[in-house]
């Protein structure tokens, strides 16, 4: 019986023959490893760009987004625990799309980039990988929307596929990540830097959860470190918690307490800190640090209003706005 | 001696016989699966997890799910397998 080690994750699951590793989906089949839910996604959806949220990258773009099951981290708030917590053999909806049939998909239905997301994209790297270098060469985008619980190599490689992120980062606090995330802090920040280092377009959301980390200090430590380590034009958003899951025991996050943490981070020097899940709040939009200019108007996952110049500049003082805003930026011009 | 007062007792008596093998059974019934729960949960701290292994390899017959092999995996050391209870067949 021959045991294997998985390298993709910090926990790094010793698995048995006939079982799978802490993400259900990664099974010890015969002593080799299986991905077992390889172009077998259980969530399908177009969604807008500004949903996931990046709101500095090809804003307004519809965003061809999948997930399959499983999930390396196992948050009390999950709100997508019907998928990230479930092995693939014990769901109901199972689609056959192959990474080729993935992007003649994404193609048809008028999408230009795909986003891995819903679930943690980390436990089906191999899909992914392999959607993404496809996807690349018909010049699409890829977009990957993880919690960033990834080892630095195969992260590194990753890297050289994927467009943009928006990472989760649950919390400042090593000890918040152990009782509500099952993870550990450390190998977060890590990854963040090597995303940073691979030149991967970068925005960080951090849920602000009412007396689990909400703290101010807390939070400006968090942008603090943002500002240093990822640079102070890197998108933060702060989202508001809904009580769901495992974790029902607590209020929706008061507005004022992300208005707060806005407060904290620009403090700090952030230059482009948002507010999300609150419906009509200026925090939604995008300004010019420079001289405070709306450049990009925004109602839920609406854009209302649109200012930035087509090389991504405010139109009044010509500062440049740091982001992704044309897919030109990414392919070139189209011949 | 064998009036009516005799036989009810002694009905009694087989009833409550009765009534305490079920209360034993099912104590055991109980106790046998927080036993079972306890050796799945004890083996499953070392980052791995049962899983229905039957259903996971019908659905992957019928092509639903996939036996595409994963990158970033090694055959296990001894020390690794000895260290974290994967040796024992969940």
């Amino acid at each position: 019986m021959t045991a294997v080690t998985c390298e993709l994750c910090p926990r790094g699951c010793v698995i048995p023959e006939g079982a799978a590793g802490d993400c259900r989906i990664r099974v010890n089949l015969g002593g080799r490893l299986r991905a077992t839910t390889y172009g077998r996604p259980s969530a399908v959806h177009i969604d807008p760009m500004e949903k996931k949220p990046l709101y500095h990258f090809l804003p307004g773009a519809p965003v061809f987004s999948i997930a399959t099951a499983g999930c390396n981290l196992h948050c009390l708030n999950c709100q997508n625990w019907q998928l990230s917590q479930r092995g693939g053999e014990e769901m109901e909806e199972i689609y056959r799309l192959d990474p080729p049939e993935l992007v003649r998909a994404a193609r048809e239905e008028g999408c230009r980039s795909i986003a891995y997301t819903y679930s943690d994209p980390i436990v089906f790297y191999e899909y992914v990988y392999d959607t993404a270098e496809l996807a690349h060469a018909q010049r699409l985008a890829n977009c990957f929307i993880t919690a960033a619980y990834i080892n630095r190599e195969p992260l590194r490689k990753l890297c050289g596929v994927i467009d943009a992120v928006n990472a989760d980062l649950k919390a400042f606090d090593d000890g918040f990540y152990r009782r509500v995330n099952g993870a550990t802090l450390k190998p977060v920040l890590d990854a963040l830097v090597t995303m940073r280092e691979e030149g991967v377009w970068l925005e960080v959301t951090n849920l602000l959860i009412p007396t689990l980390n909400d703290d101010p200090a807390m939070i400006r430590r968090l942008a603090r470190w943002v500002h240093d380590e990822l640079g102070p034009g890197t998108p933060l958003h702060f989202s508001r918690f809904q009580p769901l899951y495992r974790m029902r025991n607590l209020p929706p996050t008061p507005v004022e307490t992300l208005d707060l943490a806005r407060r904290e981070a620009k403090d700090v020097g952030m230059e482009h800190v948002y507010v999300g899940n609150v419906l009509g709040h200026e925090g939604n939009s995008t300004y010019c640090p420079r001289d405070g200019t709306l450049l990009i108007g925004r109602v839920g996952f609406m854009i209302t209003h649109y200012a930035l110049t087509p090389d991504g500049r405010c139109p009044s003082c010509n500062e440049r706005i740091p982001g992704v805003w044309r897919s030109a930026e990414l392919f070139g011009e189209q011949p | 001696m064998y009036g009516p007062r005799h036989l009810y007792s002694r009905h009694i008596h087989e009833r409550e016989l009765r009534f305490l093998a079920l209360v034993l059974l099912t104590g055991c019934v109980i106790a046998l699966q927080l036993g079972e729960g306890l050796r799945l949960a004890g083996l499953q701290g070392a980052g791995w997890r049962a899983i229905d292994l039957p259903a996971l390899e019908r659905r992957i017959d019928v092509g639903n799910l996939s036996e595409h092999e994963a990158v970033w995996y090694h055959e296990a050391t001894r020390q690794e397998t000895h260290a974290t209870g994967a040796e024992q067949r969940p």
